[in-house]
């Protein structure tokens, strides 16, 4: 009965962490860029077909008379080697670079989280294992493990998030550690505990829920990390394969005749770089409410 | 002091073994046959068997590794597949372009970085504060090699004011060669006295310094300032001006020091940062240094290399880790190790 | 009469935040005359604390003075410039915190902290210097004042830390010391000490001192005068002896009904004051303690008590005070 009691009980409220985002985000207007940055970023990658001017050619068909236009209204972002339009090109990349990072966030989670809450819980020899594991993982410097895969691997958007997917859980790893291991002191953990509740029990509904708030934070900002990421990978020749409108391929791409015709390297770029910011700018405000010293 | 570095070096030597496990692991997953691409196009199978027999791919895959890990113990990291050289002569040429390279980025970073938090937390809140937070997370949502190119556009194309690659002009190499002392070519031409070079030198060094910098200033500034913020939070700040001490004592002195502990844990990262940042920037620029060498291996599927700049690296990561925790040992007396 | 040393007249605060405005201090008056200890006793949140950073401009930036003056020594302190506060810090008026660990700098040795505050104020030779601070760390009887002054703050115990704090306090020779809260965080023993080191300290030097504190038997062990406040008001102020003899206000009857006496055990409920203190006392028309008080009448609602004489040097803010009302 008491059991019962005890697995019925909620996990302790967030603190209404988005009923204050909410509140948050109206008055501080760099956070506001940022979500409406997010909001467009997700139009893109959700109705990119239908919003892109020349969606074929987004997609990857040429028209190779239309070849190195500079940007003009009929052309606002010009067309590239194959004359296709960038615009279209840019737009439609959003879909493979949300869906990545949508993914790799997922997966590293997916992985992490459990095996992090896990360690922080249990202590002892499983813990000292999973954390020899992640400490081998966070050895090396960042990215290069990435590289590593994707070389191995061969090129290719499926390899590109499996390798990052692989260079990122261990983060989460020790985070949902951290969380752990001062949840499992707090006074429901050791109720539920000298109930006779087992730790599985535990795990699924109090310390993996109340690990969740500086979780999902770090993963909203990952997922701009990891568009940064794929697009640094793309771009060595690491990631997506033509004609994916990739947007760190589309850069590469452009390099040759960057000096003439930047505007082949300059707004896919430009891309990468506002979505990371924007996912940057809410990640900060999300840190702030956060924080409890107030220290930003 | 030294028992706790010997301590280190031996807790960090377990790791680095289980990187070269992983990293041999992964080379060997190279689905096509290294010895063809040894070769190159025109293998013969006969050919193809040969090398393999001479490099000693047919082995079991524990003995490679243990072969690999005794060779490698006493200097041997193999010969590059590419270009056919000892790969840690292959490293060690190129590293002084890189150091270079770094060390400069890092001499830019550490210092702006640092005078851009410190200036955002004493106007907190006032416009200076949300000028530095603009720009530190412009920084660290930039992408390095995208920073790079619109660099190049601007500052060679269009102003005509700095070069495009390379780290010296081409031509100097017979006017004003510079001597090969150290690798380092500022300190080489500088000792010799080859100022036409020392300028070129550092001419071609402004911008790659500049685009590795970008992500290390924003990440310094954001964590001075948050650190500053907090140190002059503190119960003893509200003493000093109880006893009368002036702001800028309070500032630059009392809190300052305080302040740096955690940013010397984010240097640490941003010197992380760079050792693959820099892959970046050199293949932007052209910079003959291991960032371009590790991805042309990367790219060749030339195991060798990239084992070697992997493990190379992540020594390099180590002794990052190493330095910041002496460092802040020294800056922090309740953490001595004396 | 002699010009009083310090000199409070009907001080408010208050806090500004973007969800509005609270009242910290709602008209404080208080006096210190030239060597006395003057006790300022209340519950947590009463605003002691407050009123001792306001002496040295010391507020916290979300709050500000609505109204009212400071004097030391004559000399009004609200409004000067922020330069000459400064020079009046650390050496006309020395203030001493609650929590020694955390006011000083964990990363610089205590020796160099208080060379600091000297260096500050005075002008001395290196030589002067090192002297004035070891006779100060020997008044406050740290006697290995070499050990001390090369030791960094966690090297040290919590008594031995106020000593220093107090010292570092005194070393310009300061009129007033503020002391706020100064034994709260050391053991019992160590209390008793470090108090009898400031009564003596007083009668060597002769400077006067603002006692803060939520401990009545601290305030009477070492008060010549007592200042009970309470959300934000003055509720009563008398010497010491009178006023644990024969309290006036219905909150100090009952603050001191309230402190366990040893040897009560087992006779009796604890004696405690139901209800709670006003959330914003800036918002109460009447008297601020109405809400608690076992003798309250219709008048005590609507209208705000002065502090009215009830003996000598004994005032009281209360309607029913010296009307020989039982509590």
């Amino acid at each position: 009965m008491a059991v019962e009691v005890i697995q019925a009980m909620p996990a302790v409220p967030r603190a209404g962490l988005l009923r204050r985002f909410r509140r948050a985000v109206v008055r501080d207007p760099l956070a506001l860029t940022g979500v409406v940055i997010i909001v467009l970023l997700l139009v893109g990658a959700i109705a990119g077909p239908w919003i892109a001017p020349y969606p074929e050619q987004g997609a990857g068909q040429s028209n190779v008379p239309a070849r190195m236009l500079p940007p003009s209204p009929a052309h606002p972002f010009g067309t590239d080697g194959l004359g296709r339009d960038m615009l279209s090109r840019v737009i439609m990349g959003a879909r493979p670079a949300v869906a990545v990072s949508l993914l790799v966030v997922g997966l590293a989670m997916l992985i992490g989280v459990p095996l992090g809450a896990l360690a922080g819980y249990r202590r002892g020899r499983v813990d000292a294992v999973i954390m020899r594991i992640t400490d081998l993982f966070l050895a090396f410097p960042p990215l290069l493990l990435a590289m590593s895969i994707v070389a191995a691997l061969g090129p290719g958007l499926d390899h590109a998030a499996l390798a990052l997917a692989i260079s990122w859980w261990p983060w989460y790893a020790r985070l949902a550690r951290g969380t752990a291991t001062s949840l499992r002191e707090r006074s429901f953990v050791e109720a539920a505990r000298s109930m006779g509740v087992s730790d599985l029990v535990i795990l699924r509904r109090h310390i993996v829920p109340n690990s969740l708030p500086p979780i999902l934070v770090q993963a909203t900002i990952d997922i701009g990390t990891v568009i940064l990421a794929a697009g640094s990978l793309a771009f060595l020749g690491l990631g997506s394969t033509p004609p994916t409108p990739d947007w760190g391929l589309m850069v590469a791409d452009g390099r040759t005749f960057i000096l003439d015709q930047w505007w082949l390297s300059a707004f896919p770029g430009l891309a990468i770089f506002i979505s990371v910011l924007g996912f940057n700018l809410v990640g900060d405000l999300l840190l702030d409410l956060l924080d409890p010293r107030g220290t930003r | 002091m030294t028992r706790f570095i010997v301590r280190r070096l031996a807790g960090s030597a377990a790791v680095l073994l289980g990187l070269s496990v992983i990293t041999f692991a992964l080379a060997r997953l190279v689905p096509s046959n290294p010895a063809a691409i040894y070769i190159g196009p025109k293998a013969r199978p006969e050919d193809i068997a040969r090398i393999t027999e001479q490099l000693g791919l047919d082995r079991p895959l524990p003995v490679q590794y243990l072969a690999y890990m005794r060779a490698m113990l006493t200097g041997d990291w193999g010969t590059s597949i590419g270009t056919k050289r000892p790969v840690l002569e292959e490293i060690l040429a190129r590293l002084p372009a890189t150091l270079e390279l770094i060390a400069a980025a890092m001499l830019i970073a550490i210092p702006t970085g640092i005078l851009l938090g410190i200036l955002s937390a004493s106007w907190r809140r006032r416009p200076p504060d949300l000028v530095v937070r603009v720009i530190s997370i412009v920084g660290v949502s930039l992408p390095a090699f995208w920073l790079g190119l619109l660099l190049q556009v601007l500052f060679f194309r269009t102003l005509h004011l700095l070069p495009l690659t390379g780290r010296v002009d081409p031509n100097l190499r017979f006017s004003f060669p510079i001597a090969d002392i150290t690798g380092f070519y500022l300190l080489d031409s500088a000792i010799t006295g080859n100022w036409t070079a020392f300028v070129d030198v550092t001419w071609h060094l402004v911008l790659p310094a500049i685009t590795l910098a970008a992500y290390p200033i924003g990440l310094i500034a954001r964590m001075t300032r948050a650190s500053m913020i907090e140190a002059l939070g503190q119960d003893y700040v509200r003493a000093a001006r109880a006893a009368g001490l002036s702001e800028r004592l309070i500032t630059w002195r009392l809190t300052l020091k305080n302040a740096l502990i955690p940013v010397t844990t984010v240097v640490g990262l941003t010197l992380a940062y760079s050792l693959t940042g820099t892959f970046f920037v050199e293949v932007v620029y052209n910079w003959p240094g291991l960032g371009t060498f590790a991805v042309k291996g990367l790219l060749n599927l030339d195991y060798p290399a990239v084992m070697g700049i992997t493990l190379f690296g992540a020594m390099g990561y180590v002794l990052i880790n190493l330095v910041v925790d002496l460092v802040q040992s020294w800056l922090d007396p309740r953490t001595r190790l004396a | 009469m002699t010009t009083p040393l310090l000199s409070v007249t009907d001080l408010a605060v208050q806090f500004v935040t973007p969800d509005g405005t609270t009242t910290g201090l709602d008209g404080v008056s208080l006096e210190i005359g030239q060597g006395e200890i003057v006790g300022v006793v209340g519950e947590t949140g009463c605003g002691k604390t407050l009123t001792g950073l306001s002496v040295l401009g010391l507020l916290p930036p979300t709050a500000r003075v609505a109204r009212g003056s400071i004097r030391l020594d004559g000399r009004e302190l609200l409004g000067i410039p922020e330069r000459e506060l400064r020079s009046i810090r650390g050496s006309s008026v020395g203030m001493v915190f609650q929590n020694p660990a955390s006011a000083f700098n964990p990363v610089f040795s205590i020796g160099w902290q208080m060379r600091a505050v000297l260096g500050a104020h005075e002008r001395l030779a290196k030589g002067e210097a090192e002297q004035r601070i070891r006779e100060t760390l020997a008044d406050v009887g740290l006697v290995e004042a070499d050990r001390i002054l090369r030791a960094y703050p966690h090297q040290l115990s919590g008594g031995m830390l106020q000593r220093a704090m107090i010292a570092s306090a005194l070393l310009c020779r300061p009129r007033l010391l503020i002391a706020d809260e100064p034994t709260t965080a050391l053991d019992v023993t160590i209390e008793a000490q470090v108090l009898r080191l400031i009564r003596r300290l007083q009668q060597d030097r002769g400077f006067s001192v603002l006692f803060i504190t939520h401990d009545l038997g601290v305030i009477r062990a070492v008060s010549d005068r007592v200042v009970v406040l309470y959300a934000g008001r003055v509720a009563e102020t008398a010497p010491t002896a009178t006023l644990f003899a024969a309290p006036e206000h219905p909150y100090t009857r009952g603050l001191m009904a309230a402190v366990p006496r040893a040897g009560s055990r087992g006779r009796g409920a604890l004696a405690s004051i139901p209800g709670s203190v006003p959330a914003d006392v800036g918002q109460v028309s009447g008297c601020a303690f109405a809400e608690r008080c076992p003798i309250a009448v219709d008048r005590c609602q609507t209208e705000r008590p002065d502090l009215r004489p009830v003996g000598a040097g004994h005032v009281a803010a209360c309607h029913l005070a010296g009307t020989g009302v039982a509590a």
